[in-house]
């Protein structure tokens, strides 16, 4: 029986990019007061969720037979033509206006897909989107599927039992690291500790082009219209301005700017 | 009842600065104001509620309560939001907490926002600012059509403010089931680290990859002694292994909120301010006169930090 790994995938802004943009002063909201329209930000599969597809294929790589399946709720050809390249057995795409949705939604649709397919052993998720870093899409699911949520790890490990499958992760946490165990069907979500995430292949990039994306909408998972009205509606975004009243301590060298930056700290009762 | 409840953990911070933010959206509401605290309570629980003028305050306590984050704390909190319901539940955004908020709200369905750093009320609704991109943007959430709501909040943003007129709090035990829940994940090894965390110090001074290469973060750590504070770090620097993991300040690392916090070598993303922007008194030392670091920072020195900071021990030590 082989272990059936599905991995969320969201296309995202590229952060990297919003970020010099951020740097420079030179981030842009758009006319709707709510999204960043800039064209020249490339779209990029979230680094968490392309972590999260890494999981995956380094779980079939240690032994375990399974299949892998990326499904996205909004993604572009593109993005789920990146996780086909990188050797995952079927990308899914679920059909749906995302900017109409809030996180519950997003789950609703999610917890379908998988429902849709007869369950999963085991669902891996990005421990956050780099756009709306909410990271609560996975713990909804999990909870929408009543399976248990196991969060941020930085390596996930799984065997075969008689029955089933044994699920071991090692999470990140301001304690320092945690080792938990648990039974699959389980949620996992994956945080950058996992380490970098392979490139294509040539070859993987050749077999994506034949690859079949398969499409699905809300009403074909059986997902009414009406569960789906958001509770949470984004209203605005805007570029936090911040307040710059910086003191630059000069000095003649380093050693006298130094001092006076000390005697400074001082005199404002920072330092004693 | 539309209430408006803050909900804590034990003795993990940020209580009072949610109970003064709550404070102030239920009278936006004009709605009942609650507190239900889970698990262990700070020692002072009655004196904190006095002076947040929190009329009725809860506990929930449990020998199966062992974390903020699993199973069972998710289904104490459901059984007691079926019986004691409310509009609006915030929570101080810890490790633990940005699992339970979700899972909690999809429990009992309820909208859910984390990451929150003020409410508002406008016309009887309640708004969330939050921040997005990692900082770059801030991003308002409309909470419509009916509660309830779970909202995450980072403390470090708040203040603590005491009511004009402190209140006389009653304690009421709640009793929850939890017979048939068991966690389902469970914990195999625990590495503690030991020693003080950079969350909890008074003073931090933490380098970037503008110290150039591993060896010198050497100079970070000797300034932070001279301090007699604690050594921290980008992300970058963490990613290439000069610096511990446990150091690293912003997003993905920790929230810090010193009295002062020197940053060397340091750009100034705001996936690193979000880690540091609450210090008191912020200095940055950084080569380009027009690095964003600059823009948070109180007090800076433009110039060569791996001149500066050995400068800067002498300077302190003298
Ligand atoms: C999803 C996501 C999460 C992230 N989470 C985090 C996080 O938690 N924490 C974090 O820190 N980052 C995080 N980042 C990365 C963040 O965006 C920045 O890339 C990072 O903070 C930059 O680190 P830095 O300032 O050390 O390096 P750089 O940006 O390279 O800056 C180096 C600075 O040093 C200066 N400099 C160079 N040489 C010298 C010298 N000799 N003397 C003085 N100054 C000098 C340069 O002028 C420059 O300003 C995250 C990014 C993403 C996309
Ligand atoms: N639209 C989406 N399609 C597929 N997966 C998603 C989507 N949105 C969120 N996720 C998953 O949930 C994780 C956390 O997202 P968020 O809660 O939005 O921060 C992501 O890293 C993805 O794994």
């Amino acid at each position: 029986m082989a272990l059936r790994i599905v991995v969320c995938a969201k296309e995202v802004l590229d952060p990297d990019a919003v970020n010099n943009y951020a740097l420079e002063g030179k981030l842009v909201i758009g006319e709707d007061g709510k999204s960043l329209t800039q064209a020249s930000i490339p779209r990029l599969m979230n680094a968490y969720d392309e972590q999260a597809i890494e999981a995956a294929l380094r779980i079939r790589e240690a032994g375990t037979a399974c299949t892998i399946t990326v499904v996205s709720v909004g993604a572009g050809t593109e993005i789920l033509k990146h996780a086909a390249s990188l050797g995952i057995d079927e990308p899914v795409a679920i059909q749906a206006d995302t900017a109409a949705l809030d996180h519950l939604g997003m789950a609703k649709l999610l917890a379908a897909f998988v429902q849709s397919r007869g369950g999963a052993d085991l669902v891996l998720c990005g421990r956050q989107a780099s756009d709306d870093d909410q990271g609560v899409v996975p713990a909804i699911l999990g909870e929408y599927l009543g399976l248990p949520v196991v969060t941020i790890a930085r390596a996930v490990d799984v065997t075969a039992t008689g029955e089933g499958f044994a699920v071991r992760v090692v999470r990140v946490t301001p304690d320092g690291d945690e080792t938990v165990a648990v039974a699959a069907p389980t949620v996992v979500t994956i945080s950058n500790e996992l380490g970098q995430a392979r490139y294509p292949t040539m070859a993987g990039r050749m077999a994506a082009r034949k690859k079949k994306i398969t499409s699905v909408t809300a009403t074909e998972l059986g997902v009414a219209a009406e569960t789906l009205v958001p509770r949470v509606r984004l209203v605005k975004q805007f570029v936090p301005t911040v307040k710059g009243a910086c003191e630059v301590i000069e000095g003649a060298s380093p050693a006298e700017a130094a001092a006076n930056l000390i005697a400074r700290l001082r005199s404002e009762g920072v330092l004693r | 009842m539309s209430r408006v409840v803050v909900c804590t953990w034990g003795t993990s911070g940020g209580a009072e600065e949610l109970l003064t933010l709550g404070r102030g959206v239920a009278a936006g509401l004009g709605a009942p104001f609650g507190w239900v605290v889970l698990g262990p309570a700070p020692h002072d629980l009655i004196e904190i509620a006095n002076r947040q003028d929190v009329p009725v305050v809860d506990r929930i306590e449990d020998p199966k309560l062992q974390s903020f984050g699993g199973d069972v704390a998710v289904a104490a909190l459901a059984a007691y939001a079926r019986e004691h319901t409310f509009t609006l539940l915030l929570v101080p955004q810890t490790f633990d907490a940005r699992v339970l908020a979700p899972r909690l709200a999809a429990r009992i369905d309820a909208g859910v926002v984390m990451n929150g750093l003020g409410l508002a009320v406008e016309g009887g609704e309640i708004a969330v600012t939050a921040s997005a991109y990692g900082g770059d943007t801030r991003v308002v959430y409309a909470l419509g059509g009916g509660g309830p709501f779970v909202v995450g909040v980072n403390a470090s943003a708040l203040d603590v403010e005491a009511a004009e007129k402190p209140a006389t709090a009653v304690l009421r035990h709640v009793a929850v089931d939890l017979g048939g829940v068991d966690e389902r994940v469970l914990v195999v090894n625990r590495s503690e680290t030991t020693g003080p965390r950079i969350e909890e110090a008074d003073i931090i001074v933490a380098g970037g990859r503008g110290l150039g290469e591993k060896d010198n973060y050497r100079l970070i750590h000797e300034l932070a002694a001279a301090l007699g504070g604690m050594a921290a770090a980008s992300r970058p620097i963490v990613d290439e292994g000069w610096a511990e993991p446990a150091r690293q300040v912003g997003l993905t690392g920790r929230i810090t909120r010193p009295s002062l916090y020197i940053a060397a070598g340091i750009s100034g993303a705001s996936q690193h301010m979000v880690g540091c922007a609450a210090a008191k008194t912020l200095v940055a030392i950084n080569r380009d006169p027009d690095a964003a670091i600059f823009r948070y920072a109180r007090f800076g020195i433009v110039g060569n930090c791996l001149e500066i900071l050995p400068e800067l021990v002498r300077a302190v030590k003298g």
